[in-house]
């Protein structure tokens, strides 16, 4: 750390770790979780003279400065927003380093008091370290007038350190805080684990050498989770024998338990922590309300309750999507909207500013027939307009609209984490752990960025893996938009048969993935939010700018598509596509020859190809009047679409993530496999549907 | 390249705050032109950042926010 200006040490700006010990100046340590305002009260204690750089060996920046407190000459250093000493990131990592290799330093931890509850998650570990530390509750005006009333007193019992609301904008709390500093001293507050966890710990504890600011025990739960972080210093601090004994007793209790250990600890902890929390909350009205939160988001991740409540989440976003979107919305802007208004008056707008007949009949084809029925190029069957335009703004567009409505309130009330734990579950059935969830949720927003993201996989099996399923089945939210559109005009058994073909491939072939692909998994934890009320404001905002995101995307897709197919059309390349796929369209997948031109043009965008499919069956849903044999043709072409290649943005990605040899095999083994589903989906609807 | 607006944006995965700058699509994607999807460091969850007209809309619900 920097030490005071009236001080005499040595350059210590690019060292942190090389603190000179100074007579009289001690070190105070700001922790606290990201964005409690531990900044805000740095400035504070230490006014404008501070040093910014980053922590060696790292981009992550530790700001120092010294303080007089309370009289005293301090050093004051604040550390990077962490949730865990037990890191997950550079900037945890960073935090913890300094903990673990500093000395003689006293902390104050900055808690939101808003979200007391995490704030202790980190309160107990800091506890749990050996860590003398004061608590500064900030943010206590906020929390106040949202009907939080933090039992102060008893808190400081229960902790047995200084407990001090602060708002440290308005400098309220920092003298009190300041003046305890001195006396700061280690918690009695200790959660206990179960007696597996427990007896582990002594034995690993027996096994460490006494080490910089946080105890053996500290050090010896991050030992039995397996901190990856810690290798290095154990490496060069534990004897080659006893590191063994260690790793022993880490696979011994690793054994014992489903669910990775830094899940089982940090649930024990969080045990710990809402007893505490319960004990030191009043429960005005509000706080009520947020623990009946508290418990359904408790039981929206339960191994059985979860399973419900998902089901019912997806139910609602399927009526809403589907009925609402798919059949109101759509039949308004397609009929009342474009085709009643919007294609005569842009046809009448052409004929009245283009004089010449044969230039408007180019453009929007002969007076007096229907559009249909001739190729205008801005009005017609292929028309910019009347088919590029009206797809993309009069059929999707409504379909996804209410899709990222429902998105946006996942979003906003906290159920999307929760979903991706539900998630979980399955994946790990396929051999993939809990990180490979993300990228799959996220691939239903975009499988491109979904792709990428699959950087985050640690081993090369998981990220080829990731990358197949996405590619394979994953699809993004237009496509489950209209998906979701095109399933509600199914009956209940037709849609099953969808879901249950494209979940059990997903399944297989993850399974198999695994199996076959070596290397080894990897652990996933995903700091869960409370559940809320979502708020009306954010929902249109988040959904405003996914629209946005969606027509700046995919409506020049929708027109190029409509283009191709308008120049096919003039040249008859149409009818010599659907001939030369008939053969697997027609004899095998049993689709009408047109659905091949969808298969094809999916490459450019999926939900383009869906559209498609869905204008040929809308007039038969809405009369409510598909036949066997088409229920059976939506079913066997959505999964074929489903399970089809991946759009041209996605396999560009492919090739340039995993290279082009591996993206070129993915793609290999998808088109066949995609028509070898969708054949057996239609041979064992035709036999048992 | 990305049509990123350098600013703080928080994941609504994971509730990271990051800057948004550098965190945009990558060149490797072809719509990456003009794309405003930010990818959160943290936890790698994706979203559209809030400019244009929804950051308008933002803008003004903030403001009825602050003076009600």
């Amino acid at each position: 750390m920097t030490p005071p200006s009236d001080a005499t040490c040595q350059a210590p700006r690019a060292s942190p770790l090389d603190k000179q010990v100074v007579a009289s100046a001690r070190s105070v340590i700001l922790v606290g979780n990201p964005n409690v305002g531990k900044s805000v009260l740095f400035g504070a204690l230490t006014g404008k003279y501070v040093t910014v750089s980053n922590y060696p060996g790292t981009t992550v920046e530790v700001t120092r400065g010294t303080a007089t407190l309370d009289g005293e000459p301090w050093h004051v250093m604040d550390t990077p927003g962490t949730n865990n000493l037990t890191p997950m990131s550079e900037d945890e990592q960073v935090t913890r380093d300094i903990l673990m290799k500093e000395r003689g330093y006293v902390c104050v931890q900055v808690c939101d008091a808003k979200n007391l509850r995490r704030g202790l998650l980190l309160t107990s570990q800091l506890a749990e370290a050996g860590v003398p530390f004061a608590l500064a509750l900030n943010m206590a005006d906020e929390a106040r007038s949202r009907g939080f009333h933090i039992d102060v007193a008893q808190l400081k019992e229960a902790l047995g350190i200084e407990v001090v609301p602060t708002v440290a904008v308005e400098r309220k709390g920092v003298a009190q805080l300041s003046a305890g500093l001195g006396a700061a001293r280690r918690s009695t507050f200790t959660p206990r684990y179960d007696d597996a966890i427990e007896a582990a710990l002594a034995e690993v504890e027996s096994l460490l050498p006494p080490k910089g600011g946080l105890n053996r025990r500290a050090v010896a739960m991050m030992a039995l989770v397996g901190d990856d972080s810690l290798r290095e210093h154990l490496a060069a601090n534990v004897p080659e024998a006893e590191l063994a004994r260690l790793e022993d007793a880490r696979r011994r209790l690793a054994a014992r338990y489903p669910e990775s250990l830094r899940f089982v600890v940090s649930r024990q902890r969080l045990a710990a922590v809402d007893r505490l929390h319960d004990a030191v909350v009043t429960r005005s009205r509000v706080s009520a309300a947020s623990t009946f939160a508290r418990k359904l988001g408790g039981w929206s991740t339960d191994r059985l309750l979860g399973l419900p409540i998902l089901a019912l989440v997806l139910f609602v976003a399927y009526e809403f999507v589907g009925v609402l979107g798919a059949k109101t919305a759509v039949d308004f802007l397609e009929n009342a909207v474009f085709y009643d208004r919007l294609v005569p008056w842009t046809e009448a707008l052409v004929r009245w500013a283009v004089p010449w007949k044969a230039a408007q009949e180019f453009l929007v084809g002969p007076a007096g027939v229907p559009f249909r029925e001739h190729a205008g190029f801005i009005i017609g069957k292929y028309g910019l307009f009347s088919m590029g335009l009206s797809y993309g703004i009069a059929i999707v567009l409504p379909i996804v609209t209410t899709f990222f409505i429902a998105f946006s309130i996942l979003e906003d009330s906290g159920y999307l984490p929760r979903l991706a734990v539900m998630v979980n579950r399955i994946f790990k059935s396929m051999g993939l752990n809990g990180k490979a969830v993300l990228p799959m949720v996220l691939g239903l927003g975009c499988d491109t960025m979904a792709t990428m993201t699959a950087r985050i996989m640690e081993t090369r099996k998981e990220r080829v893996i990731v990358t197949l399923l996405l590619a394979l089945g994953v699809p993004c939210s237009a496509q489950v938009a209209v998906i979701l559109a095109m399933v509600s005009g199914l009956p209940a058994t037709a849609t099953a048969w969808f879901v249950g073909s494209v979940v059990a491939t997903l399944l297989l072939v993850g399974w198999l993935a695994a199996k076959v692909l070596p290397g080894r998994g990897s652990d996933f934890i995903l700091e869960l939010p409370p559940l809320r009320v979502p708020q009306a404001g954010n929902v249109a905002v988040k959904t405003l700018a996914r629209i946005e995101w969606y027509l700046r995307e995919a409506l020049p897709l929708f027109i190029l598509g409509t283009l191709i197919l308008y120049v096919l059309d003039r040249v008859h390349g149409i009818a010599m596509l659907e001939r030369a796929a008939a053969p697997v369209v027609v004899g095998l997948l049993q689709l009408p020859k047109e659905a091949a031109v969808a298969f094809i043009l999916g490459f450019l965008r999926r939900d383009y190809a869906a559209a498609g499919l869905f204008m040929q069956y809308e007039p038969f849903m809405k009369a409510g009047t598909l036949t066997r044999s088409m229920e059976i043709e939506l079913v066997v072409a959505l999964t074929t679409i489903t399970l089809f290649i991946p759009c041209i943005a996605n396999f560009f990605m492919i090739l340039k993530e995993r290279g082009w040899k591996t993206g070129v095999w993915i793609a290999a083994f998808i088109l066949p496999f995609s028509l070898a589903v969708g054949t057996g989906v239609n041979l064992l609807m035709r036999w048992l549907y | 390249m990305p049509a990123i607006v350098k600013r703080t944006e928080r994941c609504p995965l994971c509730g990271t705050e990051f800057d948004a700058e550098g965190q945009g699509c990558r060149p490797s994607c072809p719509m990456s032109a003009g794309c405003k999807v930010v990818c959160c460091p943290s936890c790698n969850y994706s979203f559209p950042q809030e400019t244009g007209l929804a950051g308008r809309l933002r803008a003004f619900l903030d403001r009825r926010r602050t003076h009600p």
